[in-house]
């Protein structure tokens, strides 16, 4: 169906950062500038989600410019649900941010980069060709470089670098990825090039494109031989972005390497796969063992990220339609759950006046709920029932399992038997230790605490709804993962509509 | 022409990458304008030779064409290179002013400590 409502999630961010930088430092209209938008942003999304259950992609063909020829905005159920998530994150990232401010002075800037990171993270979500997911990522990152050191210190500055170098590379290798494609297709568009490439099963060419491609989105996720960037950069973030970092920017890799070797390339490019699959178990064992090497929260949560990547990438590497089920499944809950642990690290950085484990201490006391908060994420993001972080995990191994790869299956339980252990370091030396015998002090008189937490409680709620009504997330997983399966019926819906 | 392109696309490449792997500021940053150079000039030479090739709809007879798509794509990779070349050009300055070394291996000595006494996470 063409309608122009498929431009929202676009211009709803760009307009909301303009206005913003007009506003300038006027604290009041910020807030209700942001906070508003943001609702309507997340909306606008539900509505979206709604619209394309069981009902064909939602499609703008840019001045009506019909598919393979002009440009293309495609809204399908898994966009949807990627942006409804993605609202949710910044709803809550941002309102963090308010009950930070008092205090801390934000700069003021951040709300409106935040804004043009979230048009970029839409435009990726939602382009319907090559170069516009290109264009989606370079607008990302860019507002992505300019948060990374708004608000850094002199010290931590030097961390932005490795950043933003191998973000640089990887944007030049998708350029040429990108111009590589077109060689290839003879187009760009997401639906021409399944259409032509469907005739060029077995071509070598599409499987080095395939392997450039898994390169890239490899760097932008966070898999194992890429990551490095990842741990080092992201602590050195105020908490309510790091949030925002951790929970979506690595997720958006994972969405376009659904999108792309899911729906565009032609399928049965078996060595792609491989790789990918080594990749994610390696991932996941290295970014466990990681997080158990790091001594404060944030640098724990960040390896943190990296192993739930390495789990949501090898769903993705087995390839079948109920893998991609479980790959989404994760995906969604995993954006809930790794932001709020993020945002908690915050609290306790709040309350303990920092978050190195040698000196935090005594919060079971002192703010009981946080603590129950802490430990229902930190067991979802292990993977216990009935959380939601249980349900990706054992869908990926039986899948894995019906496919007979044990060693994979392996990675996964240990990965997650790691994750527990440096989940419990940080519940044991913050929560169960007392604040003398740790040496540091807890901030009684700093009452900050209680609107953030208030806020991890509404997500930790949240999370929780997708653990205990699993079914339904499922549901809309599954019709996610049927749509991006059915080449057929997206090509028919995207290439043959006119405007 | 698409041989001597490639060749020349190949030694960007190359060289950009050895600039990238030194550890001075300078010649990353130039590894990494030679970088988008040849991965724009990649981008370029997808449109094939030079010469044109006839088009879909003629409108004289015997005139060539380029595809004009790959020339579209570059234009928005250039500006978007650009931008972030000056971004970076601007990042490594501040470095260079907060941390007064333009050495890479000295930035990430690991006993190299924050002036700073409490690590806060502020």
């Amino acid at each position: 169906m063409t309608t122009n409502l498929v431009i929202l999630p676009l211009i709803l961010p760009v307009l909301t950062a303009l206005t913003l930088l007009l506003v300038g430092r006027s604290r009041f209209w910020r807030r209700w500038l942001t906070g508003v938008s943001v609702l309507v942003q997340l909306t606008v999304a539900l509505g979206f989600v709604a619209a394309t259950y069981q009902l064909p992609p939602l499609m703008l063909p840019a001045a009506g410019w019909a598919a393979p020829f002009g440009i293309v905005l495609v809204i399908d159920q898994l966009t949807a649900l990627m942006l409804a998530l993605g609202a949710m994150l910044a709803l809550a990232a941002i309102n963090f941010g308010f009950a930070e401010m008092p205090t801390r002075r934000t700069h003021p800037l951040r709300a409106p980069l935040i804004q043009f990171m979230m048009t970029g993270i839409n435009l990726s979500f939602i382009t319907g060709d090559l170069f516009n997911l290109f264009v989606g990522f370079e607008v990302m990152l860019i507002a992505s470089y300019a948060l990374l050191t708004l608000e850094a210190d002199d010290f931590d500055i030097r961390q932005a670098f490795p950043y933003l170098a191998i973000n640089l590379f990887g944007s030049t290798i998708f350029l040429v990825a990108a111009g590589f494609a077109y060689t290839i297709f003879g187009s760009l568009n997401f639906a021409q090039i399944a259409l032509v490439g469907s005739q060029m099963a077995g071509d070598p060419r599409i499987t080095v494109l395939g392997l450039l491609l898994l390169l890239v989105f490899g760097l932008k996720s966070g898999l194992f031989p890429l990551y490095y960037w990842l741990p080092n950069s992201y602590p050195i973030l105020p908490a309510p972005v790091a949030a925002l970092y951790a929970g979506l920017l690595t997720k958006v890799g994972i969405y376009v390497m659904i999108r792309v070797f899911g729906q565009v390339l032609p399928p049965g490019l078996t060595l792609v796969y491989q790789c990918l699959g080594w990749m994610a178990a390696a991932t996941m064992i290295f970014g466990a063992l990681g997080a158990i090497s790091r001594n404060s929260i944030r640098g724990i949560l960040s390896f943190q990220v990296i192993t739930s990547i390495g789990s949501i990438a090898l769903a993705v590497s087995f390839f079948t339609e109920y893998a991609f089920t479980a790959a989404i499944f994760y995906v969604l809950q995993d954006i809930m759950v790794k932001s709020s642990l993020f945002l908690i690290g915050g609290s306790i950085g709040v309350l303990n006046d920092t978050d190195n484990l040698d000196r935090t201490g005594g919060l079971w006391k002192a703010a009981p709920l946080l603590g129950v908060l802490f430990l229902l994420q930190a067991f979802s993001l292990a993977g216990l029932p009935p959380l939601s972080g249980f349900w990706g995990k054992y869908m990926i191994v039986t899948e894995g399992a019906r496919l007979g790869h044990w060693i994979y299956i392996t990675c996964v339980l240990v990965a997650g038997l790691l994750t527990t252990f440096s989940m419990l370091r940080i519940w044991l030396t913050t929560f169960w230790r007392d604040e003398a015998e740790a040496g540091g002090h807890i901030d009684h008189d700093d009452l900050r605490w209680k609107p953030m937490t208030i806020i991890i409680a509404v997500m930790t709620l949240i999370s929780l709804g997708f653990g205990l009504g699993a079914d339904h997330l499922l549901q809309l997983s599954a019709e996610a993962s049927h749509q991006v399966f059915d080449r057929a019926a997206y090509i028919r819906h995207i290439l043959e509509v006119r405007p | 022409m698409i041989w001597e392109t490639s060749l020349l696309i190949g030694v960007l490449f190359g060289v950009a990458c050895y600039l990238i792997l030194r550890s001075s500021f300078a010649r990353i940053l130039f590894g990494f304008l030679l970088l988008t150079h040849a991965a724009n000039l990649f981008v370029l030479a997808m449109s094939g030779s030079p010469d044109g090739r006839d088009s879909p709809v003629t409108v004289k007879a015997g005139t060539h064409y380029v595809d004009p798509l790959p020339q579209a794509l570059v234009l928005t990779a250039i500006v978007i290179g650009f931008g972030v070349a000056a971004y970076l050009v601007v990042l490594l300055y501040r470095i260079f002013l907060d941390q007064r070394t333009t050495n890479l291996r000295e930035l990430f000595d690991p006993a190299r400590r924050p002036d700073r006494t409490e690590d806060d996470p502020s």
